[in-house]
């Protein structure tokens, strides 16, 4: 009888030869693996309440028909069983991996993650008993401990925990009143081999089988790690056996052939579809040969470009998270992150134009869609500051357009953060440059941006995160400078701002998503006392 | 043994007994020998089961191959508790005239249903199985 080629200890009596040869090279990874379990087992055993007996008493359960279960192989890697016949048991030490295709020869499995959870290893160490023909499918006692692999309902749970109490408590009195069919060999069992089983299995198991379960088997995955966290909290705790859980490992198995759905034949005007087992009708593949449209006029085409563009990047963006979620979460990032990061910001300032306007009214467009704001949302943190600081001077001079057209999503907040981030690290020589655009008069406007900068809620934090820095690196610096053209302009946009402030009736001042601890000590530098308390009012009242 | 954990998988419950309700309402009792990957099973020692108010009666049917598709749930029977049951067995005989007497009085409640619906203008369209589109 063919059994499965898990630790091969269990295999090796019945087994026939060959099956040794491939599990030969398993046996000695396994021994490792089986004897720490063996050695858990013992650790569990003293925590655990049933006792061999109790299992002996399970098997005589009329469910089971024990002894004919020998032939069936089984359990691969339960240690001392010395006959593989265990179909239905608990996954004690379950280490599967898909090999081979070809489920002729035996195929061995184990997974990458050792052992069982503990009450599975109850079981385990039940059939290290000396009774070699007992074997065990669990019928009524399937393990409630396993709720987290097997989702049984909570009446349920309490039924199985109920019957196996009763089993504990009653094993003296049934144990002579055994049902008739007990003893009996079932002389049907196993019509169904276990190459059979295991084939079953591997079809189910090749249509899992994944290159990024991440992706394909995304909430399993975090279930898994939510689990696993939980695991381990609970052994720094105080549990001191670690209780590790089963994972499903999804087999990688190579795919027989590879099949061209489409064939061309030399010399033919078209396809041929080739049917196969996978595709029965496999549509000829439509090659489009149309023309790119040039119309750029048409505004609804542009806005499909950007939309288009947009699309584009955000999947070179995901590739970047991809990457950097896979590796640490520092910021050393690899030289490929670094050059997909490049690629993706070229994208987005459209560099390769060479009329810079043209460049920042790409990249603006982008801003106008919220998922476009979202895109450089999550792509500043990636950016190295000189790039991160390019994008924020054409964020900031351009800022009222934004506010302007932001103001019935009112999403720009999401740029705060990020930005609030990349403005920590500017010099002061940028940071002139982004108020710059602020302060000045637009040629045929009375207004300046800044008063527009101000009404809205981005506008403002982002204006006062700037103030807020400038001051930083001013009283930083201030002790080694002299006076010179920066520091004038930059007093006099503080003073600029102040008196706008102190312009703007309270109601229409935005409240700032972060006020900053240093702005009313700045524009007390700056300022005169009657104007740094119309200030100190207006901003406390906004603040609040 | 869970092949994969964290799954549920018929494999387990090879050569044990077992309640099968299909589609179209029978109710079979066999032990399950062997499944494919549409979960088509193959029952032996089959036995169709009829349920009609507290008393039930069996028809021996033998080996049974399901299609997948068409079983609704199946459950394991736990043979010790098999025949704690307070329903009682009969013939098959009596079932099978318990079962036509209780169709007749199911088709004769509907038709007065019908008919008063008619009566008053109205009337549903009944869908007889699971399987009318």
């Amino acid at each position: 009888m063919k059994c499965l080629e898990g630790p091969g200890k269990s295999c090796g009596l019945s087994a026939p030869a060959e099956d040794l040869v491939s599990a030969s090279q398993l046996e000695k990874e396994n021994e490792d693996a089986e004897e720490k379990e063996e050695d858990e087992d013992l650790d569990t055993d003293s925590d655990l309440a049933p006792d061999p007996e109790e299992e002996e008493n399970d098997l005589g359960d009329p469910a089971v028909f024990s002894t004919v279960h020998n032939t069936q192989t089984g359990l691969p890697s339960s240690p001392g069983v010395k006959t593989p016949g265990v179909s239905g048991m608990p996954p004690a030490p379950l280490h599967f991996l898909w090999q081979t295709l070809d489920y002729l020869s035996p195929i061995p499995f184990w997974s990458t993650l050792p052992s069982a959870s503990s009450p599975v290893q109850h079981f385990g160490s039940q059939l290290s008993s000396p009774d070699p023909s007992l074997s065990c499918s669990l019928p009524t006692s399937w393990p409630p401990g396993f709720s987290h692999l097997t989702q049984l309902h909570p009446q349920h749970q309490r039924i199985l925990q109920l019957q196996q109490k009763q089993r504990q408590h009653s094993r003296t009195p049934s144990s002579s009143a055994k049902k008739p069919w007990s003893q009996q060999p079932d002389p049907y069992a196993n019509l169904m081999t276990q190459k059979e089983k295991d084939w079953v299995i591997k079809v189910q198991m090749v249509q899992l089988q994944s290159e990024n379960p991440r992706l394909d088997d995304y909430y399993y995955q975090k279930y898994y790690q939510k689990l696993e966290k939980k695991e381990a909290d609970e052994e720094l705790l105080g549990r001191r056996n670690r209780v590790e859980s089963l994972k499903l490992v999804t087999p990688y198995i190579q795919k027989a052939e590879a099949y061209e759905s489409v064939v061309r034949i030399e010399g033919s005007l078209g396809q041929v579809a080739v049917s196969t087992c996978f595709s029965p009708r496999r549509a000829i593949d439509a090659v489009s040969h149309g023309t790119q449209d040039q119309d750029a006029g048409a505004a609804s085409s542009q806005r499909l470009l950007v939309l288009h563009r947009i699309e584009k990047m955000f999947l070179q963006l995901l590739e970047v998270e991809e990457g950097q979620k896979d590796g640490s979460s520092q910021p050393c990032y690899s030289e490929q992150q670094r050059n997909q990061t490049e690629k993706l910001f070229q994208a987005l300032k459209t560099q390769e134009q060479n009329d810079l306007e043209q460049a920042a009214d790409g990249f603006l467009q982008v801003l106008f869609v919220r998922k476009g704001k979202a895109l450089v949302a999550r792509l500043l943190p990636f950016l190295p500051q000189d790039k991160a600081v390019s994008l924020l001077l054409a964020i900031t001079h351009h800022l009222p357009l934004l506010v302007r057209s932001d103001m019935t999503d009112q999403v720009l907040q999401m740029l705060f953060k990020p930005l609030s981030k990349c403005i920590s690290h500017l010099t002061f020589h940028e940071l002139l440059q982004g108020l710059q655009g602020l302060t000045l008069l637009p040629p045929g406007s009375s207004e300046r941006p800044v008063t527009v900068v101000l009404q809205n809620q981005f506008g403002i934090s982002l204006l006062y995160a700037l103030l807020s820095h400038g001051e930083q690196l001013v009283s930083l610096n201030s002790s080694s400078e002299g006076p010179n053209s920066d520091h004038t302009a930059w007093t006099n946009m503080v003073v600029l701002i102040a008196w706008e402030i102190a312009q703007m009736p309270t109601a229409s001042l935005a409240e700032p998503l972060a006020f900053p601890s240093n702005l009313l000590s700045l524009f007390c530098h700056h300022v005169d006392k009657q104007l740094v308390q119309q200030l100190e009012a207006r901003m406390e009242i906004a603040w609040i | 043994m869970n092949y994969m954990p964290g799954t549920a998988s018929l494999i387990e419950d090879i050569d044990k007994k077992h309640l099968v309700l299909l589609r179209d309402g029978r109710t079979l009792i066999g032990f399950l020998r062997s499944i494919d990957q549409f979960a088509n099973l193959v029952l032996h020692q089959t036995v169709e089961r009829i349920h009609v108010g507290r008393k039930y009666g069996d028809i021996p049917r033998g080996i049974f191959v399901v299609r997948g598709e068409n079983v609704v749930l199946l459950g394991e029977i736990d043979l010790e508790k098999e025949s704690d049951t307070p329903l009682q067995q009969v013939s098959i005989e009596e079932i099978l005239e318990e079962q036509r007497v209780e169709q007749q009085a199911r088709l004769e409640a509907e038709r007065l249903k019908t008919q008063a619906l008619k009566d008053r203008g109205l009337s549903i369209p009944r869908a007889d199985t699971l399987d009318e589109y």
